[in-house]
């Protein structure tokens, strides 16, 4: 064992940075453990901004965000989750500024919010399109005031699990090689989510759902993993997301003639419905040949240069960068992209999954917020106050508990593993099984899903991971071994991928992002108001069912 | 596209860099980032560099291309190869390369904790609602807000080259974040500590930084704004404040600049004798005006007026500093459709799309 710590958290994005601050505060020894540097996380991508109902563009409250957050999630949001959220953001949201947060001011010098699809008030605060970059580095202020130790570039591998308790996480040191196992009382996964599991996404290559896998690895179940949110506005053809925020300011979505397409499907919230609704939109419109080369066009011209610049700047130069186009003078041409993750490790409202020690918080976990659709600039606020708790919680448990045991098999059984893989030499290496794995999955189980496609789909993904069994990688040093890394990445992706499609199987009905018009288009409250639970048993996932709680919003028809 | 690369690898167990070609098959839409992919996947394992986001926002992928700082997911290999160039890829400078085109970026980092990266509020927490600041107040350190660390101002640093101490472009822009916001309580403390040595008037003025930054952030205009509000505050101890504000006092006294006296007001009487050889020397061969009279400028009140309008507008510190606005420049100043690669197909019907209102 390389060190100890009270609190270990695993990445470092928003949820984990907020997590290790929180868990400091609290007196704890806290280390932070990621696979890239704190500010390379994929947290730093998010555009557009975060919710809490501060009440500065128009009378709001958090019982508003609740209800939009709830309607949005389709009824499957845990509305005792979404009520913690959405009281607690305002004064996270206040607690960012004082920590420095560059954020858009109003008129009268508060934090400026703009609409946002599906809610019910301009509640969305934000900098002007880099909000989650400002925060991620804002954050990473507090990390180096603090001195909080961050062990960069080490890549989690393995869960330690002794005693029935997580007691540490086995890792992979980037930069000198070599596995290092870091002790610890409690551990919170923070990695994100696992875009990388579709070819359009507008997810970073680091996303490939690590924390899920090594919680599922460990016996922890994960939560409603058919839902995938897929963004209605990424770029073509690399899915580089186009923020929701260009929606908030005002940009429309037009089809090949010319028509704002969303009167036929959201007549009154237009660009501004939940985002499930309009991805859904798009594709019909591509599917029935109304889309441009494969794509919808996002048409900002109306707003004018000044407030493109100065509010959408950084959307500007992405489209001028990977699209070619300048939205001051031409429509961006989007189409719906593999964009978040809904679902995730199971935890309670403390950040606390069923396994002893092992926390979650962040995309990687499912609280559940969401449900079965987020709401834009709900999951930056998730990030801020469930990390915020996990921290929390995982300090106070780790600071009346003393010992970290762990065994030395645990140790040598990885390397084991890990010197099985790298002494073998004749055999495919990974990326093509990365390919074909994130093709089909966008192929058979993307915005609209076919019972036949989903059986393929098992199929296909039962295929690669025999094929992945015999995978080759080719570098064998130990310095900056990437090669290594992402062979393991692929690993985690591809069991990802079985659960997902075992929980997309059984949910037989649509529900927010998981939309099968063929066979079920209805929502079935009778039957699946409830969450799937998959857990990983003899080398394959098993599905199971979890009650949602509903407190006081009873289910409703769901139109925008 | 066949694209074709030569990288300069590095093995760290051995130490020895080799220059290798490549030529891979990649999309048209390919940026380097894809390329380096495509040869890492197809062709080569080992190959070894950062990558991320790959939307010019997480800055792992700062590389140099053709001895020139870039964001490998930024670059479009499209218009190179069809200049038939093959470009040099190689790690970023004034960092120690770990293996091919990943360097250690620890220097780097703890120059940015050595400026006290945080902000300071001048209170312990107090929660009750944010602080009111305009727009304009934040608009201040926009661009400096902007920095996403990838480094690539400090790899074509000529300052650093000399003198590895030197703070640097990416620190000193972080350092007037906090400087320029009117939220932190700790401006003139943090100016004094920027000013000491290695610090804000190391800076060479090469505009390599600007120039180079992927974002838009031009941290050399940062640093001359950490000089501006230094001035501003009297913190003038050393020679390049000195060196600055005479020139300041000199245009706005004769509308001209007194060069003779230039050496004794940065360096000081005692210093200024000492080189009386060389300025004797320099003498000689016609290279020092004449001591005197003074000469005033003609239109020396225009000088003034100058002067006297920058009081005025309250400009004497960083808001003086209007030189490089250079990142915005970069994006607005472009015509109808002309953005910066060729438009893909897009020809809805008959008429282009139009917009409602």
């Amino acid at each position: 064992m390389e060190a100890k710590h009270d609190v270990l958290i695993v990445g470092a994005g928003c949820a984990g940075m907020r997590a290790a601050i929180e868990a400091f505060d609290a007196g704890a020894d806290v280390a932070l453990l990621s696979k890239i540097h704190p500010v390379r996380s994929h947290s730093g991508a998010a555009e557009g901004g975060i919710n809490a109902a501060l009440g500065n563009a128009s009378e709001d409250d958090p019982e508003k965000h609740a209800f939009d957050t709830v309607k949005g999630s389709d009824y499957l949001g845990d509305q005792n989750a979404i009520q913690v959220l959405c009281d607690e953001a305002p004064d996270d949201v206040y607690q960012l500024e004082h920590w420095g947060a560059v954020f858009s001011r109003t008129e009268d010098g508060r934090i400026a919010q703009r609409p946002f699809g599906a809610a019910g008030e301009p509640r969305t605060a934000y900098a002007a399109d880099i909000t989650g970059h400002v925060l991620v580095h804002v954050l990473y202020e507090q990390v180096m005031k603090r001195d909080i130790q961050t062990y960069e570039e080490y890549f989690a591998w393995q869960l330690v699990i002794n005693d029935d308790r997580c007691q540490g996480v086995i890792s992979w040191d980037l930069l000198n090689g070599g596995l290092k196992t870091i002790g610890a009382k409690t551990v919170i996964l923070a990695t994100g989510g696992a875009g990388r599991l579709y070819t359009g996404t507008t997810n970073a290559y680091a996303c490939t759902g690590d924390g899920m896998t090594m919680a599922l690895r460990a016996g922890v179940p994960l939560k409603d993993m058919e839902m995938m949110q897929f963004h209605p506005t990424t770029l073509a053809p690399t899915g580089i997301l186009i923020t929701e925020g260009t929606r908030g300011e005002g940009a429309y979505l037009l089809n090949s003639e010319g028509d704002r397409f969303l009167t036929r499907y959201a007549p009154n919230a237009m660009e501004l419905a939940s985002r499930d609704v309009i991805s859904r939109a798009e594709q019909t419109e591509i599917d029935e040949g109304r889309g441009v080369d494969g794509n919808v066009l996002l048409d900002m011209r109306h707003l004018g240069a000044e407030k493109i610049i100065e509010r959408l700047h950084g959307t500007r130069e992405l489209a001028m960068t990977y699209a070619g186009v300048d939205p001051i003078h031409q429509p961006i041409p989007v189409r719906p992209g593999a964009h978040y993750h809904m679902g995730g490790v199971d935890t309670d409202l403390d950040g606390r999954t069923q396994l002893e020690g092992l926390y979650a918080a962040g995309e990687c976990a499912c609280v559940s917020v969401h449900g079965a659709n987020r709401l834009g600039g709900n999951a930056l606020m998730e990030t801020i106050t469930y990390g915020k708790r996990a921290g929390l919680h995982a300090a106070d448990w780790a600071l009346t508990h003393t010992t970290i045991e762990v065994p030395e098999s645990v140790e040598t059984d990885a390397e084991r593993q890990l010197k099985d893989l790298l002494d073998r030499t004749q055999g495919e290496r990974p990326w093509s099984i990365r390919n074909e794995l994130a093709e089909t999955m966008h192929e058979n189980f993307g915005v609209f899903r076919r019972e036949d496609q989903m059986r393929e789909q098992g199929e296909i993904v039962a295929g690669l991971r025999e094929r992945y069994e015999h995978v080759v990688v080719e570098d064998k040093g130990d310095v900056f071994n990437n090669d290594l890394t992402q062979a393991l990445e692929l690993g985690f992706l591809l069991e990802l991928a079985q659960s997902m499609v075992v929980c997309g199987l059984a949910r037989k009905e649509s529900r927010g992002a998981h939309a099968r018009p063929y066979d079920y288009p209805e929502r079935d409250d009778e039957n699946f108001l409830r969450h799937t639970l998959v857990r990983w048993i003899a080398d394959a996932p098993v599905l199971d069912w979890k009650p949602v709680t509903i407190t006081k919003w009873q289910p409703m028809e769901r139109t925008y | 596209m066949e694209v074709a690369l030569k990288i300069w690898r590095y093995d760290a167990d051995t130490g020895e860099r080799e220059l290798r070609d490549y030529e891979i098959e990649a999309p048209e839409w390919a940026c380097l980032l894809d390329v380096l992919d495509l040869i890492k996947d197809q062709q080569d394992g080992t190959l070894a560099y950062r990558k991320s986001c790959r939307m010019m926002i997480c800055g792992s992928c700062g590389m140099r291309m053709d001895g020139r700082a870039v964001l490998a997911c930024k670059e479009r290999m499209l218009p190179i190869v069809e200049r038939g160039h093959v470009p040099v890829i190689s790690a970023m400078g004034n960092m120690p390369i770990v293996k091919d085109l990943v360097v250690d970026m620890d220097p780097f980092w703890n120059k940015i904790r050595r400026m006290k990266p945080w902000l300071d509020p001048g209170y312990d927490e107090v929660l009750e609602k944010e602080r009111i600041v305009s727009q304009q107040q934040m608009n201040v350190i926009q661009k400096e807000a902007l920095c996403i660390m990838c480094g690539c101002c400090v790899s074509e640093c000529n300052s650093m080259e000399a003198d590895p101490e030197f703070f640097g472009p990416a620190a000193l822009a972080k350092g007037f974040r906090f400087v320029g916001d009117s939220r932190d309580q700790a401006a003139v403390e943090r100016l004094e500590d920027y000013n000491d040595e290695h610090g804000i008037w190391d800076c060479t003025r090469c505009y390599f930084c600007n120039e180079r930054c992927p974002k838009g952030v031009d941290p050399r205009d940062a640093i001359a704004k950490l000089g501006a509000e230094s001035l501003k505050e009297g913190i003038d101890r050393d020679m390049g404040a000195k060196h600055a504000k005479w020139f300041i006092k000199s245009t706005e006294t004769t509308g001209w600049l007194r060069e003779t006296e230039l050496v004794p007001k940065t360096q000081g009487i005692v210093e200024a004798v000492k080189q009386t050889k060389f300025a004797i020397g320099l003498a000689k061969h016609g290279k020092v005006p004449p001591p005197g009279p003074v000469h005033v400028a003609a239109d020396v009140n225009e000088a003034r007026a100058l002067r006297g309008l920058v009081r005025e507008q309250g400009r004497e510190g960083a808001l003086g500093i209007v030189q490089g606005e250079r990142g915005l420049a970069r994006i607005e100043h472009t015509d109808a459709g002309g953005a910066r690669r060729d438009t893909p197909a897009m020809t809805p019907g008959e008429e282009p799309p139009k917009a409602e209102g």
